[in-house]
């Protein structure tokens, strides 16, 4: 196997007083290598969120350590691109002018960003939409304005966090073989945080399950689920075979969720 | 803590800023008295039967102006929110008189109430309707459609949709058109007091002024502020619970 | 039906002028406190003529103009200061808002002894009265930037310069302009008083003057020139915010 780009070694992470106090992530380890797509999944409220702030270096304050290309991250570290999981397109900016903002910053000329920025637009399926207003997209369209403009800062590593919640279920399948299709395209490293089973298993080389609170990784699972991965793969028996094996892990921390949350109301 | 501090320390470095301007002799002499006197000018407000006499004429004045203003402003603004027709009509121009100084109309509203108390509450009632009919009718229609079939779905009369949903949904924008109507009511009625009137603060103000009693006129200006302070931020946190 | 109704609004409102004229010539309101419309219409032609309106209404232009721009360039950065430090937003965002509240044109005389009887002391005092909302404004717009954008801001490694520029002034940019109108709308009371009170300089004036001749179709037809004026002056507002909110979203 290549070697890691990104490692996550023994990341701890407290909230609150010792005495009053949620450990959201323990001892948590695992790695992704140079051109491969990992999910972590876990139930709701498992600290997934809290891992990806730490990953992408907006939440500091823990124990272990995050390293990129064998350099340990302190801070938003250049090789990472972050999609969050609420909708993050900038209203005052036009589509093309959303994609263009990490390239604008850079000091890179109108012209040249335009033509680059376009080719993400389109990488993305956004052409013809270049002179909308976020407001005027709909949800799943503006989540794509996101990725394109991540992509546009040509980050080493993708991470994302639940990009494609927010969105319905059909969205979510086909903006899902779209990513596939551009990841394997760009042979992008990504890693994607999520709670659901078909995203992870039609995306990722690697699964890593976490447990309900502190999260911990259960296990780690490899799809041997050949490329490319269109939207028909969702219907084949090794797909859904993947997907049932990862509930029964799924389910036991999801019902740990849910019972911690009966006694909370109890 | 650290805003007490804060406030202190800007509060104390005004006031030394401003004994050394008065102490300095830049400015024409007595306009800017030394905190001394307005203290005292301050006292002798304070403990004078006449300015409680015309704080009462000018506040009699604004709660009747805010009375008729506001609730001639609540109900406009009611039915150009609940009513589309009339909204499309009318409303536009209520807009366009909104930002309008209405100090404008106080010849004619001399002619038509004189130039006692009357004009002044006339003044302050046309400048409270505006905010608060602009603000209702907004507010009504940002009431979530749902909760107009909720009453519709138990059949609830016009009456008892304006009284039992509408009202209570427009709370806010109600409270906060009338904070604003109040601010403008208040201005309204203290410029038309200064420009003609036998008895109130205005009065007051231009009284000392021709006087030249500069500590005086400071004294009132004070007064003024922390009660228009005092009745906004009541207002605030009214609309905060 | 609903495509009529700003028709049927006209209509209605020219009818009760019609009305009116009726009520005042069969003497049951006295033409001395309501002037025939007619001759206000009639009047509106010579006020411009022997009045001077145009260089007035440019005067009182000027002068909220000028409020209005030492208005932003003060407003906003105070606003951006508060927000930027947090104790002192806590120590002074409740002065800032007693100092929207309080009607400082009650102050107008001393103002006149400090900086003379001139447009610049109106100017002045439109500043005085305009200022706090603008910066009452851009703290909330501020404050309101959703953490989401900051975010994406820090994940990018903006400098703090650029998170101000590219991030926190466009964010609160709907949010200032509001405060804008707001403090233009408390500007022009004060500005257009003031020159009423003292009987100075533009459109103020010209009412005072014309109703201490008793000339009422004149008065009445210059306040038909203020409402104008203003009516065009914050139609302008309007067009240029609701091109914000389409970009704004």
């Amino acid at each position: 196997m290549a070697v890691p780009t990104l490692t996550v070694e023994h990341v701890t992470k407290r909230f609150g007083t010792t005495e009053f106090g949620v450990t959201a992530v323990e001892d948590f380890t695992f790695d992704v290598a140079e051109g491969e797509f990992v999910s972590v999944i876990g139930p709701s409220g498992c600290g997934k969120s809290t891992l990806f702030h730490i990953i992408g270096g907006l939440t500091g304050d823990y124990q272990g350590r995050v390293t990129v290309g064998g350099e340990t991250v302190n801070g938003p570290h250049p090789a990472i691109g972050m999609v969050f999981q609420e909708e993050s397109t900038f209203p005052w900016r036009n589509v093309i002018d959303n994609v263009a903002f990490p390239l604008e910053l850079r000091g890179v000329s109108r012209a040249e960003r335009l033509e680059r920025a376009l080719h993400y637009v389109t990488m993305v399926g956004l052409r013809g939409f270049e002179q909308r207003y976020p407001a005027e997209l709909s949800g799943g369209m503006r989540q794509r304005v996101s990725i394109a403009r991540t992509l546009a800062a040509q980050p080493k590593i993708l991470l994302m966090d639940e990009p494609f919640a927010s969105l319905d279920e059909q969205t979510r399948l086909l903006l899902g073989a779209k990513v596939t299709q551009i990841q394997q395209r760009l042979r992008q490293t990504t890693l994607l945080i999520t709670h659901s089973l078909t995203e992870a298993v039609q995306l990722s080389d690697r699964i890593v399950v976490m447990t309900f609170r502190p999260g911990r990784v259960r296990r780690i699972v490899e799809v041997r689920l050949p490329r490319p991965r269109g939207d028909d793969i969702l219907t084949s028996p090794e797909f859904g075979r993947y997907v049932a094996e990862l509930w029964v892990d799924l389910r036991e921390e999801a019902n740990r969720g849910l019972d911690a949350a009966e006694h909370l109301a109890t | 803590m650290a805003a007490a501090r804060l406030r202190l320390i800007a509060a104390v470095a005004i006031m030394a800023a401003w004994e050394a301007l008065a102490a300095s002799g830049l400015l024409f002499r007595d306009v800017v008295p030394s905190l001394w006197y307005i203290a005292k000018a301050l006292a002798i407000t304070l403990a004078d039967p006449a300015f409680y006499r015309n704080l009462g004429v000018t506040s009699g004045e604004f709660l009747m102006a805010v009375s008729v203003g506001g609730l001639a402003g609540a109900s406009a603004g009611l039915a150009l929110g609940a009513n589309r027709f009339l909204a499309a009509a009318y409303e536009r121009w209520v807009h366009y008189l909104a930002p309008v100084p209405k100090i404008i109309f106080f010849p004619a509203l001399l002619l038509a109430f004189g130039a006692g108390p009357g004009s002044k509450i006339a003044m302050g009632a046309i400048s409270c309707f505006f905010p608060v009919a602009i603000s209702v009718a907004s507010g009504v229609r940002a009431v979530r459609p749902v909760l107009l079939n909720v009453g519709h779905g138990f059949r609830a009369t016009t009456w008892q949709m304006a009284t039992k949903i509408y009202l209570p949904a427009v709370r806010e924008p109600l409270l906060n058109g009338l904070r604003l109507g109040f601010g403008v009511a208040a201005i309204g009625i203290l410029l038309a007091e200064t420009k003609l009137s036998k008895a109130g603060i205005g009065f007051l103000v231009m009284d000392s002024y021709r006087r030249f009693d500069m500590p005086g006129m400071y004294a009132l200006l004070i007064l003024v502020v922390l009660l228009v302070a005092a009745v906004n931020a009541a207002l605030t946190r009214l609309n905060r619970n | 039906m609903i495509r009529l109704a700003p028709v049927f609004g006209l209509v209605t409102l020219i009818a009760a002028g019609l009305a009116l004229q009726g009520l005042i010539a069969i003497d049951v309101v006295s033409r001395y406190v309501v002037p025939p419309p007619s001759e206000v219409l009639a009047a509106l032609g010579r006020i411009v003529v022997e009045e001077q309106v145009p260089a007035r209404f440019l005067l009182t232009s000027a002068e909220t103009f000028a409020a209005g721009l030492l208005i932003l360039t003060a407003g906003v950065p105070a606003g951006f200061w508060l927000y930027h430090s947090r104790p002192f937003r806590r120590a002074f965002e409740p002065w800032v808002a007693a100092w929207a509240a309080a009607p400082l044109v009650l102050a107008y005389p001393l103002f006149l002894v400090l900086f003379g009887r001139s447009s610049i002391t109106i100017v002045i005092l439109g500043v005085a009265a305009g200022t706090a909302p603008v910066i009452l404004k851009t703290v909330e717009g501020l404050a309101a930037t959703r953490t989401v954008l900051i975010d994406v801001g820090r994940s990018l490694r903006l400098t703090r310069g650029q998170m101000f520029r590219k991030i926190l002034f466009p964010a609160a940019m709907p949010a200032i302009f509001t405060g804008l109108r707001l403090g233009l709308t408390f500007s022009l009371i004060n500005i257009v008083g003031v020159e009423f009170l003292i009987n100075l300089g533009g459109l103020g004036q010209l009412i005072n003057e014309l109703a201490e001749r008793y000339d009422l179709a004149g008065t009445y037809a210059a306040i038909g020139f203020v409402l104008l004026a203003s009516m065009l002056f914050f139609v302008c507002l309007e067009h240029i915010e609701r091109w914000l909110r389409r970009a704004y979203g």
